[in-house]
């Protein structure tokens, strides 16, 4: 296909095939091209292995099982492979088999389910928490529930997908302000004043790593638009910001403004599934409406056991969050030691942006995959076509001489490269 | 296929996807964001256009288009 390399999945979102069953005839000579599946081969590889910072993947590159340093998973604090939460899993499927059988209405609540929330809800300092069987499924579910046609949805540009197909699913008119821009938000704030109106926002933006706005969000609203509702998205947050570990919202002494708190299970939890705190009331509500709790299968109760062991471990001392920022702060001075563009990371997710060129950071990734580093590109329309980059996702389980190895890696592949095209500044 | 024809099928589009909007209110000199476009709007109303003028440019190619009379000549680009 001629400059296969300029589209991407954002140019077949339209089907014009006459049959719903075939995907668009473009789509198929594009995703056929050799260059773009040498780039989808990045994709859903099989790992081995569990998600520990040194783990097993099979690569789709040379087809080899291999060891790969993990700087791609969301084990951040390492309680996916924590010995007691595995105990707890075991002990929990023991008792209760494999999964929950129905949905919470009807016979899918299990005593943990009830205690894990009045858990999270107690954390959070929120009166009341509803559990959700996928992350995706709680933000989804959350607007969907909340909001309806004539409502107002404010989001930041950079919000996950998960809340923009809630907003969509929910029907209310969705307005995007410029990423953390206060200017533009106070703007759309007040185009809409006196209407029902939610805004949401992230703790952490997951493809920047940088933290939202929230004194200068809560001043605004405080200020001049009371009625406005805020959500805050915990997902790359929760239990590792804080004194506590409750997230963005306790990091900057805020958590009274948040009106709905939202987690995600997968991530430092090292589970999977989603939850919301908020008032009573406004929970007992989302139980009748938000159709991802509803009319789900309810989380299996023995990965509860194990998630409320991963609360009870993350929480009895701040040891875990402490090394993860120790890892952090290490490998982040090491980087920019190298001089590479981390653009504006405050957090354990630390971008590696290395530019326009989508064949640049395709070669980049496959010599990094080769030499033993897991860390994945992240490509147009995911981020900005000027911004192409790695994620890097920092656990609090790597040891530092697995971090060294990493460095050096990157430092072999990534930092000579750019050096070699001059894109790296001296 | 004339530049003016081209505006005629973005200008449907943009009325199909957004409220409150007559015809004559569109000055393509503007964005859509001034009509009260968001980031999916403007998505819906490019690609269905595309389809509609049987052109394809990628989405990567449009990101500084800011007018809507700009993106009429990125179509016409692939229109002629």
């Amino acid at each position: 296909m001629k400059n296969a390399l300029s589209f991407s999945l954002a140019d077949f979102f339209y089907n014009d095939s006459p049959n719903v069953l075939t995907p668009p005839s473009d789509f198929l000579e594009w995703i056929q091209d050799p260059q773009i599946q040498a780039g989808f081969s990045f994709f859903h590889q099989m790992l081995l292995d569990a998600p520990r910072s040194v783990t097993k993947i099979h690569s789709n590159i040379d087809g080899k099982d291999r060891r790969v340093i993990n700087f791609t998973s969301y084990n951040y604090l390492g309680l996916s492979t924590h010995p007691e939460v595995i105990q707890a899993v075991i002990d929990g499927v023991k008792k209760y088999g494999m999964g929950a059988s129905g949905s919470p209405m009807l016979s899918g609540t299990f005593d943990v389910h009830v205690q894990f929330a009045k858990k999270l809800a107690d954390f959070k300092k929120k009166e009341d928490c509803i559990l959700f069987s996928s992350g995706l499924g709680g933000n989804v579910g959350a607007l969907q529930g909340l909001l309806r046609k004539g409502d107002i949805l404010v989001m930041d540009e950079k919000i996950h997908k998960s809340l923009v197909d809630g907003g969509i699913l929910s029907g209310a008119k969705m307005i995007f302000f410029k990423h953390n821009d206060m200017q533009h938000l106070d703007q759309i704030l007040s185009e809409h004043k006196g209407k029902r109106t939610l805004l949401a926002v992230e703790g952490v933006y997951s493809m920047d790593g940088d933290l939202v706005k929230l004194p200068e969000i809560t001043q605004m609203i405080d200020s001049s638009y009371p009625n406005v509702a805020l959500y805050l998205d915990e997902a790359h947050s929760s239990l590792m910001f804080g004194k506590n570990g409750r997230g963005v919202g306790e990091h900057f002494g805020l958590e009274d403004k948040v009106g709905m708190d939202y987690g995600t299970l997968s991530k430092s939890f090292g589970g999977v599934g989603g939850f919301i705190c908020s008032n009573a009331l406004i929970v007992k509500y989302l139980r009748g409406y938000a159709s991802a709790f509803n009319f789900s299968c309810a989380p299996s109760p023995a990965i509860v056991c194990g998630l409320m062991k991963s609360l009870e471990v993350a929480t009895r001392d701040s040891s875990l969050r402490d090394k993860l920022w120790e890892n952090t702060k290490y490998f982040k001075d090491k980087l920019q030691a190298m001089k590479l563009n981390l653009g504006g990371t405050q957090s354990q997710v630390i971008p590696i942006i290395v530019g326009s060129s989508g064949e640049l950071l395709f070669e980049l990734a496959t010599e990094l995959q080769l030499k033993g580093l897991f860390l994945q590109p992240v490509d147009f329309p995911a981020v900005p076509a000027h911004e192409r980059r790695f994620r890097l996702s920092m656990t609090a389980q790597i040891e530092r001489e697995v971090m060294d190895e990493a460095l050096n890696i990157i430092e072999d592949v990534i930092v000579k490269k750019l050096k070699a095209k001059g894109m790296l500044g001296e | 296929m004339t530049k003016a024809d081209v505006i005629k099928v973005i200008k449907k589009n943009i009325l199909d996807n957004l409220e409150d909007l007559n015809e004559a209110d569109i000055d393509p000199k503007k964005s859509m964001k001034d009509y009260g476009a968001n980031s999916l709007d403007i998505i819906e109303v490019v690609s269905t256009s595309m389809r509609e003028l049987n052109i394809k440019i990628p989405r990567s190619e449009l990101a500084d288009i800011s007018t809507i009379d700009q993106l009429a000549d990125k179509f016409m680009e692939q229109a002629k």
